[in-house]
């Protein structure tokens, strides 16, 4: 299966979502095919500037995959797959931005007839995984975060206020799951990187309240709730649990080893817990 | 000039009208995670416009408060679309340029909107350099975190960028007088 994947700025630099997606990608068949010259989808800032201007950085990628021959985009970050969401869904609406954004991106030299769907990755591996590849990590209890981009505010994946699809994605390939009620509290997102003490307390209650429920391990779906958990666990305002990404799981799930999943990357090490589930 | 004759300044907001179905039941303040940062928390916010307190709605910290987690709009039960119209609340503000004097957030947002108009991709690093001008003390707390990152070989050396970024800086300037609906 070939894949029309946009990365986003921050794949490479995570903490082997990049790595994890790739084995996992390479070991299921899955070819993706990255975007040519992709840019910033806008993230949360460029709609609170210039809508017109937030339209077409996102829809620069329509085109340039209608050029492609692609029908969807697949993106692995849940702000990406949120905002080119929101652009495509205000494009179907909205005869008029449609025009103005079409003529933008005639300037620059690309053609926009038609609007892709949005996809996120999750889905693609969730229908390529097979049943428990593995047993080996039956027993190893896992805290599913959601974050809050994925089910919101569309709701396509799932019940916005209380998914279930990574839970049983997680049992399903061999992991245990750990039920809590803090799966789709908001993390502080790009807030906790300038209001350090402000959204302190917004990732500590997540990581109590998965902790506390007796979870081993925390997944996460996106590249900014896997940073700012991973990171906020400093001091003594949390206990210490490793955050990985549902890739590198399913990689394990599959034989992979934690290196070949950037699983060195993470700031809380995973090493102890994977090796004793 | 009375209160009640001020020229309302979100009149062009496309969902703007939606605010009058509003039932100030308090579920978006409510459900938002960062509403004890709110001068005027999403509920009061939309009271103010009703009332025609345009001046304080205008100079409210609210939307650059607002994480874009969509909480609010998902549960608000008379479907208003409440981060979609913190977003545009944010979009008339920084035209009008209102925003309060203290609030670090419309900085970030330069910052990061001046990268991308660079060079077309982000790098963290490099927006976090560029507002730390502003904010030196933000961009020094981050460094404990930066050198972590170094040693697991996370942090970008070199900038990302587009293929030609001066021909797709060319977005930005066909985009920047536009006048639409926010």
């Amino acid at each position: 299966m070939r894949i029309c994947f946009y990365p986003g700025c921050s794949y490479a630099s995570t903490a082997g979502y990049k790595e994890s997606t790739e084995a996992v990608c390479q070991k299921l068949g899955i070819e993706l095919v990255v975007i040519p010259d992709w840019n910033c989808c806008g993230a949360t800032v460029m709609f609170g500037e210039n809508k017109l201007r937030a339209t077409a950085l996102a829809a620069r990628h329509f085109a340039l995959t209608q050029a492609m021959g692609f029908e969807e985009i697949v993106t692995g970050c849940n702000a990406c797959y949120a905002t080119l969401g929101k652009a495509a869904r205000l494009l179907n609406e909205d005869a008029e931005l449609f025009i103005k954004t079409k003529d933008v991106l005639q300037a620059l030299g690309l053609t926009l007839d038609r609007i892709p769907k949005i996809r996120h990755l999750f889905e693609i591996l969730t229908k390529a995984m097979p049943d428990a590849p593995s047993e080996r990590y039956r027993s190893l209890s896992v805290g599913a975060y959601y974050g809050c981009q994925l089910t919101r505010p569309h709701q396509f994946l799932d019940k916005g206020g209380y998914p279930e699809i990574l839970e049983t994605f997680l049992e399903r390939i061999g992991f245990a799951v750990t039920d809590h009620s803090a799966r789709t509290q908001c993390c502080g997102a790009s807030h906790a990187v300038i209001y350090k003490d402000e959204c302190r307390n917004l990732s500590a209650r997540i990581i109590r309240e998965i902790s506390d429920k007796g979870a081993q391990i925390i997944t996460t779906i996106c590249p900014l709730c896997q940073f700012n958990l991973d990171q906020a666990q400093t001091g003594d305002l949390t206990p210490r649990i490793p955050v990985t990404y549902f890739t590198q799981l399913a990689g394990l799930a599959l034989g992979l080893s934690a290196t070949s999943l950037g699983m060195n990357k993470l700031l809380v090490s995973a090493e102890k817990v994977i090796s004793r589930p | 000039m009375n209160k009640a004759s001020k020229p309302n300044p979100f009149t062009s907001i496309s969902d703007i009208a939606t605010i009058n179905a509003c039932i100030q039941c308090g579920t978006c303040s409510g459900s938002c995670p960062l509403s004890d940062q709110m001068d005027h928390a999403p509920r009061e916010l939309f009271a103010l416009i009703r009332e025609g307190e345009y001046d304080m709605a205008l100079k409210s910290n609210t939307p650059w408060f607002c994480v874009s987690c969509y909480a609010c709009m998902v549960r608000c039960p008379k479907e208003i679309p409440v981060t979609d119209l913190m977003y545009a609340f944010k979009e008339i503000i920084t035209r009008k340029r209102t925003a309060p004097k203290n609030q670090k957030m419309p900085d970030m947002y330069r910052a990061f909107s001046r990268i991308i108009k660079a060079k077309g991709r982000i790098t963290e690093s490099y927006v976090m350099a560029l507002y730390g001008v502003k904010h030196p003390l933000d961009a020094l707390k981050n460094i404990p975190l930066a050198v972590k990152m170094i040693l697991r070989k996370r942090l970008e050396p070199k900038a990302l960028s587009v293929s030609d970024p001066e021909s797709f800086a060319r977005l930005f300037e066909l985009t920047e007088k536009s006048e639409d609906k926010a």
